[in-house]
């Protein structure tokens, strides 16, 4: 074997290996949604088999009758997508608002209180967990989703990020509106947020995952099961027991996890990019 | 008429540019300094007092941090986990992520300089690898109960991966259980952190690389030389984002292990532990010490890698 010969051989073995371990990993990453899937059509029986079944027989969609038919499950869904509407409409307007403000409006205190609002990133929510529920519990919100919502719907990464898309436009459009007499609020409405969509975007899509996958601020301040939201209400529907089949718990996962995966699926490429560009947090 | 109001009163001001300012952040600014600061300021007052919600506040000086240190102590000596609840959760969560942070971090660099190839699909790995990140952590850990039940999935795939494996009882069995809720943990973020090092490692410009092999560098000589060293700031990054999620884990062990940590408080974390005594014990003060503690391990945890290893940067 001459020397090139094996430098070939070597780059194709090693290109096998590459595409073996990348796909192996993919099979695990995606392994508990493809089994999940194939189950939530299966009777428990056939689904708690060993060695493990892949095709649903008899093929059933008793799991998700069972789902629906609990009275409980539909209002979750509701709360839970009011829960992230409010989240994602606030945070679209306060943070673009704010950001704006922080990033082309001079007035005093301005950079003290952005770094004021950014030193809030470093405290672990535990901190403020119990004195919140207070603070909530207080003013009579608590079993509210408004109560629960009114404590995401500014958030400071939220500002972060519309603040430097704002510093990254130009500054010559604001200054010839500027010179027009459009004032600096006329800007905010009529120059700054039209260019700032694909910023808006990115908050909006990391908030509704965010607040679609929330638990422990739902857990702590949603009482009755009326009101809880999916996760919340999952996790509540297996503890108690709710059915003796392990089968509805896996079709009610499916369900409370598609609009998020769907969204991740159809937006992908923007999201990676972005969740790279802001360092993501997921 | 306030809004009337307020617009004639804006007009008027000799700087719209302050005014307007200011406006546009109030409501950003009242929500978070409420939410925030002055929760941090309660939480902090909280700790020195005894309530249970409704009566009054009494002052107890020290006392709620003297129960953490009494708690630690028990623990130490060996007292049963029930008696020494934040001990055993403090244990329990240092253990997870020692195991947790490193073996994501390493996979997700593995991966990630796998897929940093001229491979075809490399978006459909980075998706694939991705989807677990968009999943609610209680969402997937109903779906990794079933998959660990003892004639589950898991098991059928480690006997037929691994010779002479033992199905294992994952959940019910209090060696095994922290394990489990380590890889759920470890499969729902390495994906995500291989997507931000495979980006990092893109954007390493080529003509580094050009010159390395004119050196005569192989290509480990290159990974070790060339990649890890520039990626060094994401590494930290991703270590120091990972220590934070670690340390607070409270969602996987909620669903996997219940609020009171499972078969010998196995799956016990400071997190349930907090939970725990603010709305089952109904002791807000002890809560509030205890989240005192938590927050000195995060920051110095924290705070010594970043002194180490250099700043993380986004």
């Amino acid at each position: 074997m001459t020397p090139k010969e094996k430098e070939r051989l070597i780059k194709r073995i090693w290109i096998v290996i590459t595409y073996v371990v990348l796909i192996g990993f993919a099979l695990v990453y995606l392994m508990p949604f493809i089994r999940s899937l194939v189950a939530s059509f299966m009777t428990w029986a056939q689904a708690s088999q060993y060695p493990p079944k892949w095709i649903p027989s008899p093929f059933t969609l008793e799991n998700y009758e069972k789902l629906f038919r609990l009275e409980l499950f539909p209002k979750w869904v509701r709360n839970t997508a009011l829960y992230s509407g409010l989240i994602v409409a606030g945070n679209i307007l306060f943070s673009s608002m704010a950001g704006y403000a922080f990033a082309r409006l001079r007035f005093p205190g301005r950079d003290v209180i952005f770094s004021a609002l950014l030193s809030l990133l470093m405290i672990p929510m535990f901190v403020t967990l119990v004195p919140n529920y207070i603070i909530i519990y207080k003013l009579g919100l608590i079993d509210n989703i408004l109560g629960l919502s009114l404590l995401g719907l500014v958030n400071v990464s939220s500002i972060f990020l519309m603040r430097q898309y704002f510093m990254s436009l130009s500054n010559e459009i604001f200054e010839a509106a500027r010179l027009d007499g459009c004032g600096p609020i006329k800007s905010f409405f009529y120059i700054a947020l039209p260019l700032a969509k694909p910023a808006l975007g990115a908050v909006a899509v990391y908030q509704f995952l965010g607040s679609w996958n929330a638990f422990i601020g739902p857990l702590i301040f949603l009482r009755t099961p009326e009101h809880f939201t999916l996760p919340v209400g999952l996790s509540f529907a297996f503890q108690r027991a709710m059915w003796t089949e392990y089968t509805p718990i896996i079709a009610g996962s499916l369900v409370a996890s598609a609009p998020t995966i769907l969204l991740f699926l159809i937006l992908n490429k923007y999201l990676i990019r972005g969740i790279v560009i802001t360092g993501g947090k997921g | 008429m306030p809004l009337f109001k307020f617009s004639s009163f804006y007009e008027k001001a000799r700087n719209k540019e302050i005014v307007a300012g200011l406006v546009l952040i109030s409501f950003a600014v009242i929500l978070n300094m409420v939410f925030g600061y002055f929760a941090m300021i309660f939480a902090f007052f909280l700790s020195f007092f005894k309530w249970d919600y409704i009566g009054q506040m009494q002052f107890v000086g020290l006392k709620n941090f003297q129960i953490v240190l009494r708690d630690l102590s028990r623990g130490l000596h060996g007292t049963s986990y029930i008696l020494a609840p934040f001990y055993t959760g403090l244990k329990n969560i240092l253990i997870y992520t020692a195991i947790v942070v490193p073996v994501q971090t390493f996979l997700a660099i593995v991966l990630a300089s796998f897929a940093n190839q001229k491979i075809k699909g490399q978006q459909f790995f980075k998706v694939s690898y991705f989807l677990p990140a968009t999943t609610s952590a209680v969402i997937v850990s109903l779906i990794f109960i079933w998959l660990f039940m003892k004639n589950g999935f898991i098991n059928y795939a480690l006997v037929h991966v691994i010779p002479g494996f033992q199905p294992i009882d994952w959940i019910n069995d209090r060696r095994y259980l922290l394990l489990a809720i380590a890889l759920v943990a470890i499969w729902g973020t390495s994906g995500h952190f291989m997507v931000s090092f495979l980006a990092a490692m893109q954007a390493i410009p080529k003509e580094i690389y050009e010159a390395a092999m004119l050196d005569g560098a192989g290509p480990i000589r290159r990974f070790f030389f060339i990649t890890i060293p520039m990626l060094r700031p994401m590494i930290v990054y991703v270590v120091v984002l990972g220590l934070i999620g670690a340390l607070q884990m409270f969602d996987l062990a909620w669903v996997m292990a219940g609020a009171n940590g499972g078969p010998g408080g196995a799956g016990y974390t400071v997190a349930l532990d907090i939970y725990n005594e603010a709305f089952t014990r109904i002791r807000p003060g002890v809560a509030a010490a205890k989240s005192w503690f938590l927050f000195a391990i995060i920051f110095t945890t924290t705070y010594l890698f970043q002194k180490k290893y250099g700043r993380a940067i986004r």
